[in-house]
């Protein structure tokens, strides 16, 4: 085999060898590639951080705190983020909340959203946290090809692991991927558990429920306020938003209002083919336009015979 | 006929094609009909044979035969046997006579004088022969000069002997003048052993070296005599001509001869029908075409001028036609000359469609027809004028499958909802399997009886004729009920055989019998017949019952004291049931499963596949007793703070369409609850968040579980379960209910607010695309739960009822999904509404009787649907309306130019419930199945087709079942006990145990009863182990690898590289795992890409993974070509 790149653009590659199972009883070799955090709006940490594309699918915190162990010793591997347990988070908090809430807030809490302190947004993850129904796995997979960012101790360790993956490439002696003993197993343990974790008990789901409840009723709480004060309040450009008390009653007289025009546009399309046929003329019209109609349709239908043609062997009875 | 209007026959018919088609067309304002006679304008132009290149050089051997003929020197009459013996000396020549050969001291004389008229005649003149005929032939009559008969010569085959001497001298010239250009032999005209003829093929002459393809015609040589040799009147049908068989024996009436008869006056008519033929060319312009239309639907049809095909091909087609254009049905009515081809094959088809001529004798013409004298059970078509039957070759069997077959094509043509082109003339629907539910072959044994010297037709066809008689008594008695709609005997076929040998004859031969079952009728396990009453009348009646069926006749009181001769069978499914009366009938009276006449029953093979059992239906029927109970248990709860509107079933089990019968009662694993949705009563107390939503419909199953549990103390537990959801704004929940019984359902709550609420995500044109793309999704999921699903239950629930034979098929095929691993690609509605779409679209028969059938026919329909260009609609409901079929059909298309790469939308099909087209082929917003995966799936039809139709009726059904592994690129194969251990589900199961590791089997104990575990409940299955695995990996590995399963027996995954992911360069994102290409290697390459290293897929790395993830539950990877 001819020797694999050390790296790929500004990216590190560190192969990793899978120790082979008896169900797959072939080494393989994983790449992981790695380079230093750069994110979009840096932060104080970067220095110590290392991004992580492709890493493997079942990899977990234990996994990479041994891998790096077993680069640069024990003791350099801080905390890891995975990139789908991020996308997970984003899911708002603003979205619990009632709909007409959340426009009041699109439109005018902007400003007011900043200023909310660092306490609020703790006191609303506690909140979330509570009415979270419990989990039905006891370990989660990645996707396939997915990103996660490993925070070392310090700077000195990330010079030292990328020199240690430099270091690899030379002497081939790849690290091979752990099966760390604290990890929860996969395969029909895991399966088994997800069965039984599915069916969580009664009391645990009420008590989630209760606190959404409580929750969504404080939200909803909040909401009507900022809808009270924002009812004689002029925005920036000097408008007053027109709200009702009652915010319930808005969607409502909304699917109302549209019953009506329909019911409306149903009496105007009655009354037009009352009035149908009534005149000569409109017979006459009626007629031609029939004409044409059909006329049309003939030679669609000459069309699709034609189509038909170009697909050789159409016409042929089968034998 | 009734159909021809004033209007119609105004139309000018001088126009040559295709313009006059396109008159035709516009004159009928249906669109289904216009493209009907456009598309039979393409086939003719498709079909028809090039003359000049077929018959190359065919004028030069006509002339030449002539001559040879009229140089054969003419002799006086001599002795029969002496003049067989010379040529036979001579020439070796065998005389062709027909059996009984002439006795050995026969005084009858035989002589040669020259023909009268040469002549040609058939379709190779009227140029109406097609491509797909195997042997294309020219018929040459040679006219025996009236000289050479006597009066008397109609008597006792005398006729037949005379001309069997005439064949054999031409015969003898011919070898000599065409030795070495020619290949010479005898065969039978149309089967008839009456009728030798000289069959000459020409041999490609090697010399002139210009023309590459051999030349495949034959030319028949037919003697015949012209029309006035013999009086017409003494060959009615009603004469017993051959009398010397019976003359010793006084007492005994002779019998009818009218087989025999109508051969005799058949020799008179080659030249007269000439005539009628040209004249109705010249009357009628489309005359031609409509006789090659006709054509083309016999053949499909498996029918032909031959006895062993009907005994009803172009020829009698022609007949049928030229008289219906001449005279009319005898009913006054007559055919327009200015019709169109169509036109006339439409009304042809009408006629044979309402005139069962099998039963009651037709005439047609205007002179006056004497069928009195006429044996009854022979079909008569009765030519007036020329006072010939011209249906005398077909039997009793024939003319009535051509006459059901003209009855379903009629349904067709009045079906203007469906394309009627395919069925009528491009699907072959002679194939066995497909056509009838039972096929049987018998071996009819050497002794076929003592009449058998009078069949001219083969001792084949007079054994399958007697069977014919038997069965049509026992399987289609109108007073029992019928059992059998067709009955069909396929006799074997004489071939040609060479001039110096004797004829051939099938002394050890067989016959196969095929039934079409009457959905009706055809589960009935008792017979009722005649009453056993006092009258003398009623005696007689059971009298005939005790002699026809014999000891099975049994007396039996039925309610209101009626006393019946009944039978009582002891088979339960309707195909066992017919192959014990046909065994016990046939071996009653024919002695059928006795030495030498075995009986072997085929079509039923496919049943023990899924296995298909009678007692299904109450397996099926007694679950949907048990949702009953359900639903009126949670209706009954009282203190739910909504009113239940309806509690619907959504799973296959409850529409009788599962693979699986549902299993009551607990097995070894946990219980599997059936899925059903309830929905409630409008209410405005729904939050109006779609997160708020979820989460109420949550409490709401707590509440209901509660409450029922309450409600039935210790008859009842309730689980509630959680989704394996991807977000908060997906149904959380579900509630599983399970009772003491063993039967179990799975509770979803529909919620209208969540359905408007997504709405209105859709159509905020202010928020983020991606989230609008997420509310799209969503609804299309809450859709499909909560509307189509339900429907789609009713539906198939109140069909199956209506076609006994819809469930067996559906689950057949949803095996055969199954096996080929197809099935996690599609949704079982789908398959369903396969199946369904030849029940309510059966053309060009009807709805089928059996799985066998109806699966067969699925797979013809999945081959031959073009998804690509073609909906599939399915009228669910019988109402649906033209404008709501262009509709649908302007949405497809819409669809098509919409996405022509298939990438969102593949397969469409809409019902009457769902216009859609979409709501049974995408799940969770895509496409299912994917274009590639539907294209595997027409392929793998039209494969298993070709199997089917290749193996005929003795085919071993599991051939169409195998998967190919080594399509694969990977497969996985799963571990059968870990499975199993998975599927043993115990609510106490600890978590921290199975953390341990501990193997189960260690904690279990050695004996049953001791096993702590045994007697506690058990947590019902979420879904099976095998489902959720599939179902991280898809989530897992959705770009670069596909998966295929089948059922949740199937423990391979087998696995394909997505080939659309290559060698690529490198990116931050990678869609999955891959590794970097060798340094060297990339460099040869391309050396200026130096910048941008290249990256390749990691598969064993990713395999590897997969190994990692099922652990125990993979048992091996197997890898193509390793």
């Amino acid at each position: 085999m001819s020797p694999i790149p050390a790296t790929i653009g500004d990216f590190s590659i560190l192969p990793v060898t899978i120790p082979p199972l008896p169900s797959f009883p072939k080494s393989a070799v994983h790449y992981i590639y790695v380079r230093r955090n750069v994110p979009k709006v840096p932060t104080a940490d970067d220095s110590r951080r290392l991004f992580l594309t492709n890493i493997p699918v079942d990899s977990t915190e234990l996994h990479l705190r041994s891998l790096f162990a077993s680069l640069v010793g024990a003791g350099r591997f801080e905390s890891v983020t995975f990139s789908d347990e991020r996308s997970q988070d984003s899911e708002s908090a603003a979205d619990a909340a009632p709909l007409h809430a959340v426009r009041l807030l699109a439109a005018h809490g902007n400003k007011k959203r900043k200023r909310d302190d660092a306490e609020a947004a703790a006191e609303r993850a506690r909140e979330e946290e509570a009415a979270a129904l419990p989990k039905t796995w006891t370990r989660t997979l990645h996707l396939t090809g997915s990103t996660a960012v490993v925070q070392l101790a310090d700077k000195k360790s990330l010079e030292q692991v990328l020199k240690a993956i430099a270091k690899v490439h030379k002497n081939k002696k790849y690290p091979s991927w752990p099966s760390p003993e604290n990890v929860p197993k996969l395969g029909s343990t895991w399966l088994k558990a997800h069965n039984v974790l599915s069916y969580p008990s009664k009391d645990t789901i009420q008590t989630a429920i209760d606190n959404f409840s409580t929750m969504f009723a404080k939200r909803e709480q909040e909401a009507a306020e900022i809808a009270k004060r924002l009812r004689n309040e002029p925005d920036e450009d000097g408008f007053v938003t027109v709200t009702k008390g009652a915010s319930r009653t808005t969607p409502a007289s909304r699917i109302e209002a549209e019953e009506a025009r329909k019911k409306m546009l149903e009496r105007q399309e009655k009354k037009k083919l009352e009035l149908a046929n009534f005149y000569a003329f409109q017979i006459r019209e009626r007629k031609k336009e029939e004409q044409a109609e059909l006329l049309k349709k003939i030679e669609e239908d000459r069309q699709k015979v034609f189509e038909m043609r170009a697909k050789r062997g159409r016409f042929v009875p089968e034998s | 006929m009734e159909r021809t209007s004033a209007k119609r026959r105004k139309l000018d018919h001088s126009m040559e094609e295709p313009q006059g088609a396109l008159v035709a067309a516009a004159s009928t304002g249906l669109s289904k009909s216009r493209t009907f006679i456009l598309e039979a304008e393409e086939l003719l132009g498709e079909v028809k044979l090039d003359y000049a290149a077929a018959f190359e050089g065919a004028e030069g051997i006509l002339h030449r035969i002539k001559g040879s003929i009229e140089a054969i020197k003419s002799h006086e009459a001599i002795k029969i046997n002496d003049a067989a013996s010379d040529l036979e000396k001579t020439h070796k020549i065998r005389v062709p006579f027909p059996e009984p050969h002439p006795s050995k001291d026969s005084n009858y004389k035989v002589s040669f004088s020259q023909p009268s008229q040469f002549n040609v005649v058939g379709s190779y003149v009227g140029k109406t022969m097609i491509k797909a005929q195997k042997h294309p032939r020219i018929d040459m009559v040679v006219v025996m000069p009236l000289d050479m008969f006597q009066e008397k010569d109609y008597l006792d085959m005398r006729y037949f002997y005379k001309r069997a001497y005439y064949l054999a001298v031409i015969a003898s010239r011919l070898k000599k003048d065409f030795d070495g250009t020619a290949q010479l032999c005898f065969e039978y005209l149309g089967g008839n052993t009456l009728l030798p003829i000289i069959s000459l093929r020409p041999i490609a002459h090697k010399g002139k070296g210009d023309s590459t393809s051999t030349p495949d015609y034959h030319v028949r040589i037919i003697p015949c005599v012209s029309e006035s040799v013999f009086p017409r009147a003494k060959l009615h049908l009603g004469a017993a001509l051959i009398r010397k068989a019976h003359s010793e024996d006084a007492n005994t009436v002779a019998t009818p001869t009218s087989f025999y008869n109508s051969t005799l006056a058949a020799e008179g008519c080659f030249l007269p029908y000439l005539t009628l033929l040209r004249m109705a060319e010249k009357k009628c312009p489309a005359f031609r075409n409509a006789c090659i239309l006709g054509r083309v639907w016999l053949q499909q049809r498996g029918f032909g001028s031959d006895v062993s095909e009907g005994g009803f091909g172009h020829f009698e087609w022609a007949l049928l036609l030229a008289l219906l254009l001449q005279g009319g049905d005898g009913k006054g009515t007559t055919l327009s000359g200015s019709l169109s081809s169509t036109q006339l094959f439409k009304a042809t088809i009408q006629f044979l469609s309402v005139t069962n001529f099998a039963e009651k004798p037709t005439a047609l013409g205007s002179a006056k027809a004497d069928l009195d004298s006429a044996p009854d059970a022979i079909p008569i078509l009765f030519d007036s004028k020329q006072r010939l039957n011209i249906a005398f070759k077909m039997s009793p069997w024939s003319a009535a499958l051509l006459h059901q077959q003209a009855k379903w094509t009629r349904n067709l043509l009045n079906d203007n909802s469906t394309d009627q082109f395919n069925p009528s003339f491009i699907l072959k629907s002679d194939v066995p399997l497909e056509n009838f539910d039972l096929v049987a072959r018998i071996d009819c044994g050497d002794a076929s009886g003592e009449s058998a010297d009078l069949e001219f037709r083969g001792k084949a066809w007079a054994f399958g004729h007697k069977a014919y008689r038997i069965l049509k008594r026992a399987l289609a008695d109108k007073e029992l009920g019928e059992r059998a709609r067709v009955i069909h005997i396929q006799s074997p076929r004489y071939s040609f055989w060479p001039l110096t040998k004797t004829s051939p004859s099938f002394d050890k031969t067989s016959v196969e019998v095929r039934v079409l079952f009457d959905s009706v009728n055809m589960a009935r396990a008792v017979d009722r017949g005649p009453s056993a009453g006092p009258t003398a009348e009623e005696k007689a009646e059971c009298e005939k019952f005790r002699r026809f069926w014999g000891e099975r006749a049994e007396l039996r009181r039925f309610e209101r004291d009626t006393i019946r001769e009944t039978l009582v069978w002891t088979s339960s499914s309707p195909f066992d049931l017919c192959e014990e009366i046909m065994r016990y009938i046939l071996g009653l009276h024919l002695g059928v499963g006795q030495t030498g006449k075995d009986i072997t029953f085929y079509g039923d093979a496919f049943s023990s596949l899924v296995p298909l059992k009678s007692s299904d239906l109450g397996a099926f029927n007694a679950m949907r007793k048990e949702f009953g109970v359900f639903e009126r248990d949670v209706r009954d709860l009282e203190d739910l703070p909504l009113h239940v509107r309806e509690i619907a079933p959504i799973c296959s089990e409850l529409r009788h369409a599962s693979v699986k019968i549902p299993l009551s009662g607990f097995g070894k694993s946990g219980p599997q609850p059936l899925d059903a949705v309830i929905s409630f009563e409008a209410s405005g107390k729904w939050p109006e968040n779609l997160i708020a939503i979820q989460r109420t419909k949550v409490a709401f199953l707590l509440m209901i579980g509660s409450l029922l549990e309450k409600s039935k103390p210790g008859h009842v537990r309730t689980h509630l379960g959680l989704e394996d959801a991807q977000s908060k704004t997906e149904n959380l929940a579900f509630l599983d209910v399970i009772y003491e019984s063993g039967a179990s359902f799975r509770l979803r709550i529909k919620s209208d607010l969540e359905e408007t609420l997504l709405e209105r995500q859709i159509k905020d044109k202010t928020s983020e695309q991606h989230l609008r793309q997420r509310a799209t999704t969503l609804l299309s999921t809450f859709r499909r739960q909560y509307t189509t699903l339900p429907s789609h239950t009713q539906t198939i629930s109140t069909l199956v009822t209506r076609f006994p034979a819809l469930s067996p098929t559906i689950r057949l095929l949803k095996h055969w999904f199954n096996s080929h691993k197809l099935s996690s690609h599609f949704t079982e509605d789908f398959i369903e509404l396969v199946a369904l779409q030849v029940f309510l679209t059966p053309y060009p028969w009807e709805s089928p009787s059996s799985a066998t059938t109806g699966f067969l026919r699925s797979l013809v329909f999945l081959s031959h649907w073009d998804w690509r260009s073609e909906p599939l609609i399915l009228d669910t409901s019988d109402e649906m309306t033209p404008a709501e079929r262009t509709a649908i059909e302007t949405r497809f298309q819409a669809w098509r130019k919409l996405d022509p790469a298939m990438a969102h939308t593949v397969l469409f099909v809409a019902t009457s419930s769902d216009g859609t087209g979409l709501a049974h082929t995408s799940v969770d917003g895509e496409a299912k199945p994917s274009k590639v995966v539907a294209a595997r799936m027409t392929a793998l039809a039209k494969v298993a087709l070709n199997v089917a139709r290749q193996d005929g009726v003795s085919i071993d059904p599991r051939r169409l079942f195998v998967p190919s592994l080594k399509d694969y690129d990977a497969v996985i194969h799963l571990n059968h006990k870990a499975i199993k251990s998975i599927l043993r589900t115990y609510a106490t199961e600890d978590l921290a145990s199975l953390e341990g590791g501990e193997d189960d089997s260690a904690r279990r104990s050695k004996f049953k009863n001791l096993d702590a575990r045994t007697g506690q409940d058990s947590l019902p299955l979420a879904k099976h182990p095998a489902d959720v695995f599939l179902r991280r990996l898809n989530y897992t590995y959705s770009g670069p690898l596909v998966f295929f399963r089948g059922g949740s027996n199937d423990l391979a995954i087998g696995a394909i590289w997505n080939p659309q992911l290559q060698k690529r360069t490198f990116k931050i994102n990678l869609p999955t795992s891959y590794k970097p290409v060798s340094r060297d290697e990339d460099e040869d390459m391309d050396a200026e890409d130096d910048g941008c290293s290249m990256v390749e897929i990691n598969r064993e790395a990713i395999l590897a993974e997969i190994a990692r993830i099922g652990g125990d539950l993979v048992e091996r990877i197997d890898i193509k070509g390793t």
